[in-house]
């Protein structure tokens, strides 16, 4: 049983999402703005932090950061605004999806299970310790660690499966719809997600994320990671 | 009754004014020019008629004279003629019967009197002047002179100032076309704004050039200013009602599945209207949904390149279509610039009305620029076709309301996606029937 700790003003939506949850398995814990939401994740560490933008007080992004300062539980934005620059603004906060309310609880339960999914999409059978070499960057899939020149790097757990994907299929370009479906398990979704990990990435593991050097764009076609 | 134009009566006001003012110059011009030559060929007449009549009076002083051969040495060239009155006789150079008659009685009754005298007289139908001087022993010394040459003159004076003033007319007209032609091109700025802003474009506005026009100019940006502020209020409308809309349907989604999850318990009444219920939630969602999508319609395209082919097989894959429908023309790049999310929506939506009322696609092209869904349907009528890319108008399948009815406002979005793109959606028959829908996209081509 997981834990998932929503954030939401509105009584109603809490509610409703909350028993819609309960209904798909897990233990909601609702509480109704961001400084009650960072005491709670403080205190008892859910395992999926879903959250709404606009709430009183300390507004949603802000939260956002704050948990990502010390957790890298994966957050899931669920607001009734849908502007890119909303959507955005809240993936480059450092939330890992983003939905636009209103979203279906079935919809809302596979993404959370999308992202509960640690390490690689696919793992080997057997407890290998592989290490992934990208000139001066190391990943090792199993241990869950990135080094950049020996360096440890500290990613989020959906950062750090996008980059294992891409490191499983190296110099080969992944479109953006295939690292959705891997990474998020979205079939159909809004691939704006994609661009913005891949920017956060560039920012923790590039020198220059002007000219990326082993995360690269292929124009019209997606991305690839190359020593 | 068809108007007459403002140009061509400016222009006819131009006409008529030049016409008479060229008029009254050439009328007054030919007066004094008239009164000037006449003047003149008068005082010639009477100097040359007073050195004749020296001659002739030196000619009939002796006593018996030779009067034919007097009248005959004067000089008098083609168009003077001279009568002396000598004795009671009437004398000419040659005989001539109605000699005496040429010469009016009060000339004749002044030079009598020892008068001399010079008149205006008709003779044979040509303007002339007669000229009489008395001379001694009674005698009276007369010449005629015609006017004719001079008339005939004036007479091509008044013929030329005619034409000028007619081309001065017709000068006056050209220029009142031409003035009014510049005068009227802010005007024609104006018309070509009103056909911008109808076009959609609604940043266009007046530039404040033409001091004289800034009423006009400022009354057509404020009307500009009032059309787009009131769109723009409506937009913002339909975006707050739907914004607003999508948190109660949040929580009609959740509660719904939770009911939904124990329709089992329910009994069968009661599980039918969950079934409504749920459906019906879905189906706000997506009115929600495709009202919002409408209400942003104006925001330019946010072009990148996309795999329009693969674009093209994913919204089949969604849509549990087979992939093969999507066919490529060959030779054309399938990476296009283009805003992936919208073309993505307006393909669906067009893959989504095929499959509701055109009994399903049967190919989705991919061409130069353009893409087209062809259907299985019966068509659209022509009618139909000019509103079919309205809001709320549905096809025939539509007034069932089955399970999968849509919005209304689908082809409506694929329409404004398209000219998102700047370019067009368009509905024609597909050669063997069914309805082929078209969207261009002009300058998406690398």
């Amino acid at each position: 049983m997981s834990a998932v700790l929503l954030i939401e003003d509105d009584d109603r939506i809490r509610m409703s999402l909350t028993m819609a949850l309960e209904d798909e398995g897990y233990t909601a814990h609702a509480v109704a703005t961001a400084e009650e939401g960072l005491a709670v994740q403080r205190e008892r560490a859910a395992d999926t932090v879903l959250i709404d933008l606009m709430l009183p007080g300390m507004d949603g992004y802000e939260c956002i950061r704050r948990i990502r300062r010390t957790d890298d539980v994966p957050i899931v934005v669920v607001s009734a605004r849908d502007d890119t620059h909303d959507i955005v603004a809240a993936l480059e906060a450092g939330a890992d999806d983003y939905v636009v309310k209103p979203v279906a609880v079935k919809e809302l339960a596979a993404r959370l299970r999308a992202l509960r999914r640690r390490g690689r999409s696919a793992p080997p059978a057997g407890p290998v310790t592989s290490v992934l070499t990208f000139g001066d960057l190391e990943i090792r899939p199993e241990a869950g660690e990135i080094r950049r020149a020996g360096v440890p790097v500290s990613v989020t757990r959906t950062e750090f499966r996008l980059l294992c994907e891409l490191a499983d299929h190296p110099g080969l370009v992944l479109s953006r719809h295939q690292l959705l479906l891997r990474v998020w398990g979205h079939e159909f979704g809004d691939e704006r997600v994609v661009d913005v990990h891949v920017g956060r990435l560039r920012h923790k593991i590039e020198a220059d994320t002007a000219k990326p050097r082993h995360l690269v764009t292929v124009r019209g076609l997606g991305y690839k990671l190359q020593p | 009754m068809k108007l007459i134009g403002l140009r061509a009566r400016v222009s006819a006001a131009f006409a008529i004014g030049a016409l008479l003012l060229s008029a009254c110059i050439s009328f007054v011009s030919y007066e004094s020019t008239r009164n000037t030559l006449f003047a003149e060929r008068e005082r010639t007449a009477v100097r040359a008629t007073y050195y004749d009549a020296a001659v002739v009076n030196a000619g009939i002083s002796g006593p018996y004279p030779d009067l034919i051969a007097v009248l005959r040495s004067l000089d008098t060239g083609a168009d003077r003629y001279v009568l002396l009155y000598f004795d009671g006789r009437w004398h000419s150079r040659s005989a001539d019967p109605a000699a005496d008659t040429a010469v009016p009685v009060r000339l004749q009754e002044m030079t009598a009197a020892g008068e001399p005298g010079a008149q205006r007289i008709a003779r044979n139908g040509e303007p002339a002047l007669i000229v009489g001087i008395p001379l001694s022993r009674g005698a009276a010394f007369y010449e005629i002179v015609s006017l004719g040459e001079l008339e005939r003159t004036l007479q091509l004076l008044a013929l030329v100032l005619t034409a000028v003033a007619i081309m001065v007319a017709a000068g006056g007209a050209a220029l009142g076309w031409y003035v009014t032609r510049h005068a009227l091109h802010p005007i024609a700025a104006v018309a070509d704004a009103a056909r911008g802003i109808a076009a959609g474009d609604l940043t266009t506005r007046l530039p404040a050039i033409e001091p004289d026009l800034a009423p006009l100019t400022v009354a057509f940006n404020d009307m500009a200013d009032q059309l787009t502020r009131r769109l723009e209020r409506d937009r913002r409308f339909a975006a707050d009602v739907s914004h607003e809309l999508r948190s109660p349907l949040q929580t009609l989604e959740a509660a719904a599945s939770v009911i939904a999850k124990r329709r089992d318990n329910l009994d069968s009444r009661s599980a039918a209207a969950v079934t409504l219920l749920t459906a019906e939630v879905g189906r706000f969602q997506a009115l929600v949904n495709d009202l919002l999508e409408l209400s942003r319609s104006d925001q330019p395209a946010q072009r990148q390149a996309v795999d329009v082919a693969e674009l093209a097989r994913r919204v089949c894959r969604s849509r549990q279509l087979p992939e093969e429908l999507v066919q490529l023309a060959p030779d054309v790049p399938t990476v296009w610039q283009v805003d992936r999310r919208r073309l993505e929506q307006a393909l669906g939506n067009l893959i989504d009305n095929a499959v509701r009322y055109g009994g399903g696609p049967t190919a989705v092209r991919v061409g130069a620029g353009f893409v087209e869904v062809d259907d299985a349907g019966p068509g659209v009528a022509e009618a139909d076709g000019a509103v079919i890319f309205d809001r709320f108008v549905r096809g025939p399948a539509a007034n069932a309301r089955g399970a999968g009815d849509g919005t209304g406002l689908g082809l409506a979005i694929v329409a404004e996606h398209a000219a998102a793109h700047g370019g067009t959606a368009i509905v024609t028959e597909r050669p063997g029937g069914g309805a082929r829908f078209r969207i261009d996209l002009p300058g998406c081509l690398p």
